[in-house]
This record gives C-alpha cells, structure tokens and sequence, in this order.
C-alpha cells in the first residue's frame, strides 16, 4: 500500500486563523504552522497535499505555506457541514487511493529520528490498512475528542485493533465501550489528529452526507467507527506529542515544544530562567 | 475435618446445601453445637466467598440467638463487657466478637453472652453484605469514573448544546422526563432484594408493570406520575425543587450537595450527584461549586432541577421514590450526554446505567429498595431476574448473582392485549392509609433466606412456583386466576416467611370486600413489602367502578375503627391506573410552551413578586412574563391567581383537634402550669436536663449478691403455689395492665396506643396487647373458679380509644370486672434544649451506622438542632395536632391515678377481700396472675415484689443494684456513668405484685382515706415530692402533605414506678423469673425473634381465648 497524497482540514470556524500563525521552528526559522506541517508530510514521503478551507481563505493559507505553495491543492468546503464533510469534500483529490489525514490546527513534535506522519504512513504500508494515530488521554480530556477501545495486535506494542469509536466520549459511556487493556487507570486512546485512511472512507462519508442533506453534521468518527465494523483498523501510539493551537496557550506551548527541541534551545531555556528569577524576586 | 454445618454452607448438591439449621441445632448437645461454633468462627474468617461468609456468620447469629441459650448447661446469668459493647456501637463487630468469645472461653457459655455473640454476628453479616453491595455498585462500568473525579478542572462532562439554545424571549429550554411507576404482581418472596439475587439469581424473579396513576376522583385521567425537569439558569448554582414537598433551595456549595437531611432535597442532590453531575469523589475537596458549574454548564451559569410526583401519597408501595430519583438521573444523564437519547423513549442500554445509577444513588442518601424499584424506566410488563455472574463482572469469583439484573419485555404472546385490557378493567389500586418502615422486612427475608428454615424455605420455593403460575395466567389471558395466584400468594407463602407482611387492617378489609361482593371479588394483591399501603383488589369484570367506591368508603371505615390501634399516616385513596407501555420518555420544550409544574409557580412566584422588578435577572422576568401569559391562556392555570393570593397574603390557622383546641385539652386533664413553668425554668437554666438526672458519680453502683433475689426461674415451692391459688380463690387479686403510654418506641412516635395494637397473629387471628392481657386473667380467673378483677390504666392520649375500642369489642367477653384507671395528669412538651440534644447524640453512646446512612443521620441531627435553637430551646412544643403535644408524666402517676380517680376505692369497697394488686407493663406479655408467683409475694411479706429477668444484651434501661449498699432498682437514666448498666446482671421487668394496704401505709393513706379527694391529693403530692423528676426526649411524628411524616425530639418529664424501691420504708423484695415471663416488646423489630423463639407460643399457651 503506497501513500502519496495527504489532506490537511482548515475548514473549521474556530481554527481558520490557527495554522496562519507564526512561529519559531526547530531550525530557528520563522513560519507559519501550516508550513511546518506541509514540512511533516513531505518528511513521511507524500508530495501530493490538498488543503480543505472555507470559500475565500486560498490566499492567505497559499501565503502562509510559503516555498510548498506549488505543491498544494486547495478545495472550499461550500458549507460547514461537518468534519466529515470537510474530508469528503477532497474525495476527487484522493481518487481510489490511501491518504494521509492531518488537521491544521495541531503541531507534532516526534520523540524518535522520524517524524510522526512518518512513523504512521510506515505503518499503515506495512500493516496495509487504515491506522489512525492514538494518544493515551486521562479521562477528563474526553469532550475534546474522539476516542476509539479495542485491544492489542498480538505481540505488538503500541498497535492496537480498533473495535469501537466514539466522538466525545462521556466517561460513562468509555466505561463501557472504550476500555483498552493495558492503559493506565482512567485513561483512554484519544485520536491524535492524524491518520491513514483508506478509500472505502470516502464512501462511508458520500453515505453520512447523502444523508445528512443539508441538515449537515458529517462526522468522520462515524464514518470509522463503520470502517472498524467493516475493515482491518489499526490505531497506534506514536513516539511524539501533539500539540492543540486551539487549546488556551496552545500556541505558546506549541512554540515553546519546538525551540526545546531545537537549536535555541539553550537560548529559549536561559530566556524562561531569566523570567522565574525575576518574578521570583518581585 | 471440616464441621458439620461447615459442610452445609460449602455442599456443591442443592439437596445438602439447603439444609435447615434449626433441624440440625435441635436435636445437637450443648457441646456439638459449641464445636460447631468453633468451626464456623474459623471457616468464616478464612472464606474469601461472600456466600459462605455471610451464611456462616448468620449461622452463628441463629445458634446464639435461638438454639444455645436453651441447652443445658448454659448459665443463664452473666454480664456483657461494655467494652465489647463499645465495640458494637462503633461497629468494630470483629473486635466486639473477639471480646465476647473471651468470655465465653473464661466463664463458659451464658445466655447473656449468646445475646451479645448474637448481635454482633448479626450486625457484622448485614455489614458484610452491605460492604459488598456498595462495592458492586461502585465498580459497575459507567459508574466508576465518578469516584476518581476530585477537581472541577478534570470535569469531563458537558451540558448538550440543545440545552444552551435561547428561545426569542431570552429563556432556556426545559427538558421534561415522566416516568411511570412501577407496581409487582409477585415478588417471589421479596426476591428484588441485593443479597437473593447475588446468591440465589435463579429463585431471584419479578413480574413488574409500569403503570400511569391518577387519584380516583380527583385527577382526570392517569398519567406518568413521575416528573423531573431540568433548565440552564443565569446562577452559578443549583436550584433545586421539589413541588410535592413545597421545598427549595439554592444550593452554592458542594458541601450543601452533599448534606441530604439539611432539608427534603435529599434526593434532588442524590440524582445530582449519582447522574456524575457533582460526582461523589468530588466531595471533601474544598472545591467550589461554582467552578464546576461553569466547566459543564459554562461560566456564570447553573442549572434548576424540579422534581414533581403529581402529589402520589408516600408509601403507595409503588416505588415512587426510587422511580422519581431514576428519572432525575436520567434527565441528568441526557442532558449530559451520557444517554444518546436526548428525548424519547431510553435505549436498553441506558436504561441499565441509568438502573446503576439509581441503586448508587439509593446507597448515597441512605435509603434502599429492591431491584425492580426503578422498573419505571421500562415499558409495559416485563420479567426481572437474577443474573448468573460472569467473568468480567465485578461479582464474578464473589458472589453466583451480579448486582444487576436482567429485564425481559414481555410480549403480546406473553401478555396478550386483552389480558392487558382486562387487567385494568378488573383491578382497583388503593392506598390503605398506612405508611410503615419495610426495612426491618427485607433484612428479616434475608436472614430467613440464608437459614432454611424447613417452612419459610418451602415457601419460597411455592412463591417462585406461583410467579411461573402468574405468568401462564397472563398467557392464558386469564384475569381470574391471577386473582387467585396473588391471593394465595398473599395469604400462603408470603405470612409464611413473614408474618408481618399481613395485618389487621387489611385483612379486616380483604373478609369486608369478600363479604360484599363474593364470587365477583377474584382476588387481592399485595404491593411491595407489605401490606396496609398499596394494595390491589381484583374483581369480575363490569364491577370496578362500584369496587372503587365501596373500597374508598370501606377503608375509611375500618381506618377510622383502627386508627387507635394502626400507624395511619394519611386518608386512604383509590386510584385509577393505566398500563404504561413506553417507559420513562423525554421531551425537549422550548419558548413559551417551555413550563414547569403549576405548584413550582405557586412557590416560587410569590417570592419574585416581592422583590423589586429592577432587581430581577432578566431571565426571571422573562419567566414571569411566561408565567403571566400562561395564566391567561391556560384553563388549567385558572386557579393560580387565587393560590397565589392565598400564599402572598396567608390566613390565620386554625385548630385542628377535633374541636378542642390545646389549651382546652391542657385544662381538661389535670395539667399543673405551675409545675410545668417550674420545670421550663430548671431546664433553662440546666438545673435539669438528662445530664442531671443522673445519681452523683460517687454513688457506688455493684451488683446485687446472691441472697438479694429469689430464684423463680426454675419452678416454685409446691405450698407457694396453693398459697397463690387459694388467695386467688378468696378474691385478693386484681391485675393492673399500664397502658396509658403510646409506644414511642414501637411505632416511632406515631401517637398510637400501643395496647391496642393488634400485633401478631396468637389463636388464629390478630390480637392486641390488651386482649392477650385479658386472656390471661381469664384463663387464670376460671382456674382460681373466682374472675379476676383487672384494671387498665389510661390517660388523656389513650383514654377514649381504649374505652370505645372495649366496648366495641364487648370487653374481649371478659367475665370478670374490668376497669379503667384514666389518667389524672398530664405533661405539655417542649421544644428541647440544644444541650441536651448533644448530650444524647454526642455524649451517651450510640449506635453508629453504616458509613453513608451516619453520614445522613449528622446532617439531619443538626438540622434537628438548627430546628431546636430557631423553635426556641425550653418552649412549648405546640406545632402540631393537639395530641402529639401532651405526654403521659411517667408511670409513676398511674398508682396514684388508681388512688386518685376512686377506681381503688371502688374495687375494694366491691371486693373488701382484695389485698395485692399485680402490676404489669403492656409489652411484658408474659407476664399472668401465676399462682406460684402471687404465692412467693406472699410467703416474703413485703409491701411489693418486684420481677426481674437476666440481662440480654438487648436490655438496656437500668437494673436491679445496690447502690452505695442499698438493693434498689436503677433507671438507665440515672446511671452515673454507661458502663455502671453492664455491670447488673438483672433487668427490671416492671412486672410489681403489691401489697395495698402496705402500699397504702407509704402513701400515709389508709382504705377509708380514700373517699377523700384532698388527703388522698396530698399524700401523693407528699411521696411524688420526694421521687427524681427526669428530663427524657422522645420523638414525635408530625404528618404534613401526602403521607409525609416528620420525626422531631421532644423534651417530656418522667416519675418512674422503679424509683418507689428507693424509699427506705418501703420493703420490696426482688424475684428473678423465667425470660419468657419477664421480657418486653419494646420495638417492632422484635416480633420475628419473639415468635421464632417460643415465646408467642408460650404466651399463647397462657392466654384463653
């Protein structure tokens, strides 16, 4: 299973401005978040991008990807109709084939020499199915996101089959439906905000959106929690952290993550000290 | 090698395992049973199973209790260790029964000793079980998030959007649930209760319906009586309402979340907090409500919850208490995303969290109910049962059932239409009027259950047999033999296994029904625990609308003919009912039709209009621009205006007693005002109070020696006993039965007279203490060939029930003179003093509860003290009917009331041979006229000989003593310190044989002084004068609304009969009897012992009918 195309959502109402923003990257350059995520793809071995964004919004995110601004492909979600939507929106872009799913609004910062998309998309081909990458997530971070249960692939680590998915769980219903064996207590896998789908996702959201109509709310984790009745779907913990923009100080911490992890480093860190000393004197 | 009964509990066949205990202990010597004892402590220590830990340790309870105190060899005098008392009370039972083996190791076994084993094995199996059930309840999936939760911040839930959507005038929606209750057609033998269905899933199995209620001719049409309704508010806080209760609060702390008893919102905040909206592992961490409000419902903002039940009466027996914190729960649980079904009907799934939820909120505001009780939340009729255990369960490895059972709908080949049709054609619902605690019941059903006993094991098994009979009927379409199936259900196999499930009243009104409509009455249907309250009555078709109203006015006939005798709690009611076949259903209702129930605007709006209209949040007033266009358009709002009229500007209240009002009644019946403001000013001033009415703590108390008491528990001399039968022959006897008190203990405070309670089932049918007295007298009066003269005593609260209650019942046909002694004083209680409401919760020792029923219990003592310092500490307690404020002054005035009111003086002028008087509490029901005992007052000459029994551990209240040398008896009240008690080993039984003219001669009176009002007035002031005035606190019941019932503690004064033993001219001598002639029935929950022990049979056996 090869994967050569990737899809980045902006569509979302709260998240449009996010990926515009500027920041510091490892190497001490400036630039946008969405162009440090172009960055994480292209490192995973997919060139071909398509960035889903309101009607209106191709110049700015065109600006902001800066040198890949040639590679990437936009399409307008019409509509706010749903995640689902959004995805489904890029169905012709991906034609019949695997892709890479990202949002926009999160940075990823991997612990290992690959990247996390890399570590995904290799595991997807190697697995040749659908993975969604996964974070183990304490209980009272639920409401923000979807959640899958299943259990591990045998003699695996960190790779597990998916048996249900839930968008938002409540903590009663991960109770019941979500439990993986081996996590710690009132934890639970959370998706990362990125995945390898395969094409039979794009039908199952053309179903969700037929019927839906214009009434709208297509949501992807419907559409996988299908996909996991139907296929082979795997969910793997990466060696890396997300980090939410969206979030209250998710840029500052998305920004401080990297330049800990880059060449300014020290620079960063004598920055922060200075700042304690001084409040600590006050 | 393992015991024999070892070998029972352990047994893989059914055939050993369910072996009776009472058949093995029965024919066992004292020293097989002390082995098998031995066996047991061992194996129920070791045993990780909670079957064999809990049937070991009621196997322990039972032998003690009932098997070893009678074997040869086994003293029947001893003490208790009161620090293994201690350990009791603060439910150390592993430490108190280490204690009480000790003894029993060093001393040999004793009765009083078996009494305490007894206890504690008791009290350490209901803990086990409880410890295991709070458990389940905690780990079932979907609840156990809710224990880890501390932190607003980590809060995971939140409010559904559709909730937060404003309507053009500004205000929120209102998400409504409505909920039937649930009624049973058969229980198999209270089979709903945790602990069958955890060991016994099998024989666990309930046939319940969810039915729609109306009152009979007071509401239109049936209809879901239960309601909860849930809104977003503009306040960081919860507004919490209850509209049958008349009951609100705005609740901004999550300690008051967690303060149940603080106000009738207990079980609001138990849906609250079960629905994991404030979840329980929240409580204690000093975190502030607000913040967790605002992480679920968004900043500044909270959220109202109201709770109606249509004003359903309490104790309907149809679970509406436990349906109404299902559906709180579940509107919380929709509203919060928890359940997918934000409206409708609720999946299965959510039904059974919702189920969980129901029981964890049970446990948390310390009530408790079966399992079926929240059947509500289904549709139509199902099965409910037991279900086996399986891996992945919480239970599995520790019980064969799980705490959840499984609900099967039963479909129209179950229960064809028609059937359905019929059904409701056929059978009338009532409310009986009688609101009674069942808790003693089930704990009775599982203690029976776990002992298999021969007869009540048998039964259970005919019940389970009658539920599989019940649903053929239902497939057979066949009404007739449904009413034949619960009828025999009611009258066979449950009295078998508890005979307390039945009572007078009822079954006055099942022979009355029977008697009106014959063949067309097909049947009664006992609801729920027990009988008096809801109850079904199954008649032909085409007869329901008579049968209504015949019930309606023969119930109230018979309450009115019982209402002295029974606990009634309210008028009875007939209700019309309608299966329900969709179970608890949501709506989401916006704009203008978004409205709570009519009696929430009656209490809430008043309170609005008050306030000034600038100072309202805007939401409010858009309420009220609701509310007043509502009022407009709404027929059913028509009367609002009025009611609100009424509440803004409240009438004056009027008497209610019976035409006489309080000051009247004070007036009537000897009350002394100036006594009474003597007593006020000594309490206030805390000259007296229950710390004073204790003797100096340098009073030496010790037991009494050996020659102190004579021996009357192994038979009497032979020339006793003529000497008794011969002056019984000659007419020197009367029996004085002392029944002016109303059994504070026996029915908490109800106000009923207690000797005319008709208690158990002796001879055949009911009986009333009163009548068990006189047929005693009777039976001794033919054997003497002379009628005994008996006397009963009374007082204003018993006095014209007892009267009317006699001569409707032609005196029992009692051949001799029998009399009533009225009462000729009467106390005003007081509100009491907060100081000394302390020192009885906090300073005399008390039975601790189970962690969360204590946690209740605080909360609801100092809202009892709240109560106290606001009502005014040493007022008078008038905030109720008339007779719930008087209180008989203690039994001492009921000698001097016989002097007094000329009964004496007429009795000996018809019978100048009479010479003694037997003297004798109403619950000492063994206690007769015996020969040999009348023989030994005689033969020891003294002016009264007082009966005493060995102490049980069950009997505290004081004791034969010397005090500093002095053989007296000493009121528990007076001990100086607790522990003095456990150091006598006698117990007063009350029971006095006296000597009249010697008694007199006390008194300085002589027989011909009895003709004078002022000497006879005089004397008594003179001797009461020198007798300790004590200070006690009784409860009181004050009823309100639908069936509500409130408990208050009163403060009253006492003279007691026993302190006559202190006056040093008095010469008393003491005579140790058997227990089955000296023990009382103080409380309920005594009956079952009584009648399992042999001492029923034995009072029948002196009783002729």
């Amino acid at each position: 299973m090869q994967i050569s195309k990737a899809i980045i959502t902006a569509a979302g109402q709260t998240q449009r401005t996010l990926p515009l923003q500027t920041l510091v990257d490892r190497d001490g350059t400036p630039k946008a978040a969405l162009a440090i995520l172009i960055e994480e793809v292209i490192r995973a071995g997919v060139e071909e991008i398509c960035v889903v964004v309101c009607p209106g919004e191709e110049s700015n995110y065109r600006a902001a990807a800066g040198r890949h601004a040639s590679r990437l492909h936009f399409i307008e979600q019409p509509s706010p109709l749903g995640y689902g939507h959004a995805v489904w929106c890029a169905r012709e872009f991906i034609g019949a084939k695997p892709f890479l799913l990202l949002v926009s609004d999160h940075l990823y910062l991997s612990r290992s020499a690959k990247g996390c998309a890399q570590q995904l998309v290799e595991i997807a081909q190697a697995e040749k199915c659908a993975v969604s990458a996964v974070q183990s997530t304490h209980e009272s971070k639920l409401p923000y996101y979807g959640a899958v249960g299943g259990r591990l692939v045998h003699g695996r680590q960190r790779l597990y089959q998916v048996e249900s998915v839930i968008e938002k769980p409540t903590p009663t219903e991960a109770e019941q439906r979500l439990i993986v064996p081996g996590l710690r207590a009132a934890h639970y896998l959370c998706f990362f905000g990125m995945h390898v789908l395969t094409p039979a996702v794009m039908e199952l959201l053309g179903e969700a959106v037929q019927q839906a109509g214009a009434r709208g709310g297509v949501q992807l984790t419907s559409a996988l929690a299908k996909l996991a009745e139907r296929q082979r779907y795997l969910a793997c913990e990466l060696e890396g952290r997300r980090f939410d923009l969206g979030a209250s100080y998710g840029l500052l911490t998305a920004q401080l993550a990297l330049a800990l992890d880059g060449k300014d480093r020290a620079e960063v860190l004598a920055g922060l000290v200075e700042l304690l000393a001084a409040r600590s004197g006050n | 090698m393992p015991g024999k009964l070892v070998s029972i509990i352990t047994a893989a066949d059914t055939a050993v395992r369910n072996q009776s205990l009472d058949a093995f202990c029965a024919p066992a010597s004292l020293a097989g049973l002390m082995a098998e004892c031995a066996e047991l402590e061992t194996f129920r220590r070791r045993s990780d199973n909670l079957y064999e830990r809990v049937r070991a340790l009621f196997f322990l309870y039972s032998i003690h209790r009932f098997h070893l105190p009678r074997k040869t060899g086994v003293a029947q005098r001893g003490l208790v260790p009161f620090h293994g008392y201690e350990h009791l009370l603060q439910r150390r039972f592993e430490e108190a029964i280490t204690v009480f083996l000790g003894c029993q190791q060093a001393d040999g076994p004793s009765a009083t000793i078996s009494s305490a084993l007894a206890a504690a094995y008791q009290r350490l199996a209901f803990q086990t079980l409880a410890d295991q059930v709070r458990r389940s309840v905690r780990t079932v999936a979907g609840n156990r998030w809710m224990f880890r939760m501390g932190h607003p911040a980590d809060h995971p839930l939140r409010l559904r959007p559709e909730l937060l959507r404003r309507a053009p005038d500004g205000t929120f929606p209102i998400l409504r649930e409505r909920t039937p209750v649930r009624m049973d057609m058969s229980h198999s033998g209270w089979s709903d209760i945790f602990f069958l269905g955890m060991d016994y899933p099998e024989g666990a199995r309930v046939l319940n319906v969810s039915i729609d209620l109306g009152v009979h001719g007071r509401d239109t049409a049936p209809r879901p009586p239960v309601e909860a309704y849930l809104r977003v508010i503009e306040e960081p806080l919860l507004r919490l309402t209850s509209v049958d209760l008349g009951a609100t609060a705005d609740v901004t702390t999550l300690a008051e979340v967690f303060d149940f008893a603080r106000d009738y919102l207990g079980l609001l905040k138990a849906a609250v907090i079960a629905a994991g909206i404030v979840p329980p592992g929240i409580e204690g961490s000093g975190q502030s409500l607000d913040q967790l409000l605002a992480r679920v419902v968004g900043p500044g903002r909270g959220l109202e919850i109201v709770s109606n039940v249509n004003n359903i009466p309490k104790g309907s027996r149809l679970a509406v208490s436990t349906t109404l914190l299902a559906s709180l729960i579940s509107a919380l649980m929709r509203a919060t995303g928890q359940a997918q079904s934000l409206e409708g009907p609720l999946q299965e799934s959510e039904r059974r969290l919702v189920l969980a939820r129901a029981l964890l909120g049970e446990w948390l505001s310390g009530s408790g109910g079966g399992w079926q009780d929240s059947g509500g939340l289904w549709p139509g009729m199902k099965l409910i049962c037991g279900a086996l255990a399986q891996e992945g369960d919480p239970e599995f490895g520790i019980s064969r059932g799980r705490l959840m059972p499984t609900h099967r709908i039963l479909d129209a080949n179950d229960a064809p239409p028609k059937v359905r049709e019929e059904l409701q054609d056929c059978l009338v619902l009532v409310h009986g009027g009688m609101a009674q605690n069942v808790g003693p019941i089930l704990e009775m059903v599982t203690e029976k259950y776990l002992l298999r006993s021969d007869a009540e094991w048998k039964a259970r098994q005919e019940a389970i047999h009658i539920l599989g009979d019940i649903l053929a009927a239902l497939r057979a379409g066949s009404v007739r033999d449904l009413g034949a199936l619960t009828t025999r259900n009611f009258f066979s196999p449950i009295q078998t296994i508890i005979p307390w499930a039945s009572n007078c009243f009822t079954e006055t009104l099942v022979e009355r029904v029977r008697a009106s409509f014959g063949e067309k009455f097909w049947g009664f249907w006992m609801l729920g625990g027990m009988s008096g309250g809801g109850m079904g009555f199954i008649f032909a078709p085409g007869q329901k609308p008579a049968a209504q109203t015949l019930l309606q006015q023969m119930m109230s006939q018979t309450k009115r003919e019982l209402q002295s005798a029974l606990p009634f709690a309210m008028e009875p009611v007939v209700y019309d009912f309608a299966i329900n076949e969709r179970g608890t259903h949501a709506d989401l209702i916006a704009g203008r039709e978004a409205m709570l129930p009519q009696a929430y605007y009656a209490l809430h709006v008043p309170k609005l209009l008050r306030a000034d209209p600038q100072s309202l949040p805007a939401l409010r007033r858009a309420e009220l621009d609701k509310f007043g266009a509502a009022c407009r358009t709404h027929p059913e709002l028509g009367g609002m205006v009025q009611a609100l009229f009424d509440r803004l500007l409240p009438r004056l209240k009027t008497e209610d007693g019976g035409g006489q009002s309080l000051d009247a009644l004070l007036e009537q019946n000897g009350f002394d005002r100036a006594l009474h403001e003597q007593i006020r000013d000594d309490l206030k001033n805390g000259r007296i109070g229950l710390a004073q009415n204790r003797l100096p703590v340098n009073a030496e108390i010790t037991d009494v020696h050996d020659g102190d008491v004579l021996d009357a528990t192994n038979g009497l001399r032979a020339e006793d006993i003529e000497a008794g039968q011969d002056a019984l022959a000659r007419g020197e006897l009367a029996v004085v039965s002392l029944a002016a008190g109303v059994g504070s203990r026996w029915t908490q405070g109800a106000g009923v007279v207690k000797a005319l309670h008709p208690f158990c089932k002796l001879g055949g049918r009911h009986r009333t203490f009163v009548e068990v007295h006189l047929a005693k007298s009777r039976r001794i009066g033919r054997l003497a060939g002379a009628p005994l003269p008996h006397v009963i005593t009374t007082s204003y609260l018993t006095h014209g029930a007892m009267e009317e209650f006699l001569r409707r019942h032609q005196n029992y046909g009692y051949p001799g003179p029998l009399l009533l002694s009225p009462g000729r004083a009467i106390g005003l209680r007081m509100i009491p003093m907060e100081r000394d409401l302390r020192f009885m919760w906090e300073e005399m020792p008390q039975q601790l509860l189970d962690e969360q029923a204590q946690k209740v219990r605080e909360s609801l003592r100092a809202a009892l003290i709240g109560w106290a310092r606001q009502a005014g500490e040493g007022s008078d307690y008038t905030d109720n009917v008339p007779s719930q404020c008087l209180h008989p002054v203690g039994h001492w005035f009921e000698i001097p009331n016989l002097l007094r009111n000329g009964v004496l003086a007429r009795l000996l002028e018809e019978r100048p041979g009479l010479k003694h008087l037997m003297l004798h509490n109403i619950d000492t029901l063994g206690a007769d006229a015996d020969p040999a005992m009348f023989g030994l007052h005689l033969r020891t000459g003294a002016c009264m000989t007082f009966e005493v029994i060995t102490r049980w551990i069950e009997d505290r209240g004081g004791g034969l003593a010397r005090v500093n040398g002095q053989v007296r008896l000493v009121e528990g009240l007076a001990m100086p310190r607790e522990e003095d008690e456990f150091k006598l080993s006698y117990y007063n039984s009350m029971t006095t044989w006296i000597s009249v003219d010697k008694l007199l001669a006390v008194f300085q009176l002589t027989r011909s002084d009895l003709a004078s009002e002022e000497k006879v007035a005089a004397a008594i002031r003179r001797l009461g004068a020198r007798l300790p005035v004590y200070i006690t606190l009784k409860d009181v019941k004050k009823r309100w609304g639908h069936g509500q019932e409130d408990i208050f503690p009163v403060t009253q004064f006492e003279k007691l009969w026993s302190d006559m033993t202190a006056l040093p001219e008095v010469a008393c001598s003491f005579a140790a009897v058997p227990r089955l002639r000296g023990q009382q029935l103080k409380d309920q929950a005594q009956l079952d012992g009584w009648l399992r022990d042999g001492s029923a049979a034995h009072v029948d056996s002196l009783c002729e009918w």
